[in-house]
């Protein structure tokens, strides 16, 4: 796979280093001085073409028409934009991908200017800090668009309703299923005997009634201001 | 006509305060509010502060309604995205953008926009002025591509024809004025000292005129 990553800011250069690692093909496209000097430290200079990603003329330098992949990550959406429709209308890039910097730019990065996947990493961060301050609350892990299912996860919390009993006594709905208990960090495959403990991170497929009555069944006793937080992942 | 300025530095705040005087409903959009102040005391219209990639910021500035949309703001591909999205999104008839460094046309040619390089143009202009007053530029085509150029009839070509004195240049001959009346002259027209010929090429045509004009 040969990848070209637009950007060299610490996400631009971390991800060509680990591709580096996979040994992918990689090649970053850095113009600002003062950005160089480190991505000259971090990765070998094969790697580091040098020159202003939105002009075509530079992509061409830098390979873009054998690219599989063309991932913009720098940190102007204008310029992310532009390196994005410049991709695929004329360089014809297979699979493109984006960061969003300003959430209110987000509206832009789909079909617009070619965008396969946008990342939008203020959210994505934000949703990340909630879940882990989330005992006995729910966080929404993947949307399933198609119908109305979701992935979720939750801990379960002391003195849950849940406690002791076994998944086959917990009276779930139709659309609900129990998909994986992780327990001490190990992954438990549920079964109708499966008992669930205090800590259990639980994962499900349910529709939304399922999710109301799991939210029910794994909260503390006298919690009553549940919420829910969708982590907003591409499916 | 309703039309949108985005970038309200000099270039965008002259060219609002141009299109009000002339009667138009103008809605400006900056990031910055202290770019305002760059607009003319009389000027009246809508100013939006605000990052023009927010949808938010454009629905305000009334893009669903307007008539034409004219991106200049310093940053050429803030100016290309804000144009495409005009155009391909909203449907705005009018979609004009300004390039600002000439070395991103390339750019602005993938998303099809219809461009003007001030840059380009004005030093072309000063160009003409400082090098060659004898053949001067009255209109420019796109970006300079084509132009109409007009000179004075010197004295040594009287008598002659102008097909003569142009037989391989790739030109159109648009006007002439003898003693201040214009008419649309063929290529066999015989010239007179003092005529001013009107006539539309490219660099190399004018490039080779000039050459003509300081040969005899």
């Amino acid at each position: 796979m040969f990848v070209v990553i637009a950007g060299g800011g610490r996400t631009g250069t971390y991800l060509a280093g680990l591709l580096v690692a996979q040994r992918q093909e990689v090649r970053l496209i850095e113009y600002r001085k003062e950005l160089l000097v480190r991505v000259h430290h971090e990765l070998p200079t094969e790697v580091v073409y040098e020159g202003n990603p939105s002009r075509p003329d530079v992509l061409e330098q830098a390979g873009i028409r054998r690219a599989d992949v063309l991932v913009a990550c720098t940190d102007s959406d204008a310029d992310n934009l532009t390196i994005c429709y410049l991709g695929r209308a004329c360089y014809n890039v297979p699979r493109i991908i984006a960061r969003i910097n300003n959430p209110r730019a987000g509206w832009l990065f789909d079909s617009k200017f070619h965008v396969d996947v946008a990342v939008n990493h203020t959210e994505i961060l934000a949703s990340l800090i909630m879940e882990e301050m989330s005992l006995g609350d729910m966080v929404t892990l993947l949307k399933l668009r198609r119908g109305n299912y979701s992935l979720v996860a939750e801990k379960i919390a002391e003195g849950a309703e849940a406690i002791g009993v076994a998944i086959k006594d917990l009276g779930l709905p139709q659309r609900c299923v129990i998909a994986a208990i992780i327990r001490r960090g190990e992954v438990v495959v549920p079964r109708g005997v499966t008992t669930f403990e205090v800590g259990d991170e639980v994962l499900a497929v349910t529709d939304r009634e399922g999710e109301q009555r799991l939210i029910q069944l794994f909260a503390p006793p006298n919690n009553s201001n549940h919420t829910f937080r969708h982590a907003d992942v591409a499916s | 006509m309703n039309v949108i300025v985005v970038g309200c530095g000099r270039f965008g705040a002259g060219l609002a305060s141009r299109l009000h005087q002339k009667g138009h409903q103008v809605s400006v959009i900056d990031q910055t509010a202290a770019a305002f102040e760059n607009l003319d005391p009389e000027f009246r219209g809508r100013l939006i502060e605000g990052d023009v990639l927010s949808q938010d910021v454009l629905h305000r500035a009334g893009i669903e309604r307007a008539d034409g949309i004219a991106v200049v703001t310093n940053s050429d591909t803030l100016n290309a995205v804000v144009g495409h999205v005009a155009r391909t999104v909203y449907h705005v008839p009018n979609v004009v953008v300004r390039n600002y460094d000439p070395t991103w046309r390339p750019t602005y040619e993938a998303f099809g926009l219809q461009v003007v390089s001030s840059v380009s143009w004005g030093t072309q202009r000063v160009e003409d002025l400082l090098v060659q007053p004898d053949i001067r530029t009255v209109f420019s085509a796109g970006n300079g591509e084509v132009e109409i150029y007009e000179f004075r009839v010197p004295p040594r070509w009287h008598g002659r024809k102008l097909n003569e004195l142009l037989p391989d240049l790739p030109c159109g001959v648009v006007a002439l004025t003898r003693a201040g009346r214009a008419s649309l002259p063929t290529c066999d027209i015989v010239l007179e000292t003092d005529d001013v010929v009107y006539f539309s090429t490219t660099l190399e045509g004018v490039q080779a005129l000039r050459r003509l004009f300081k040969e005899d």
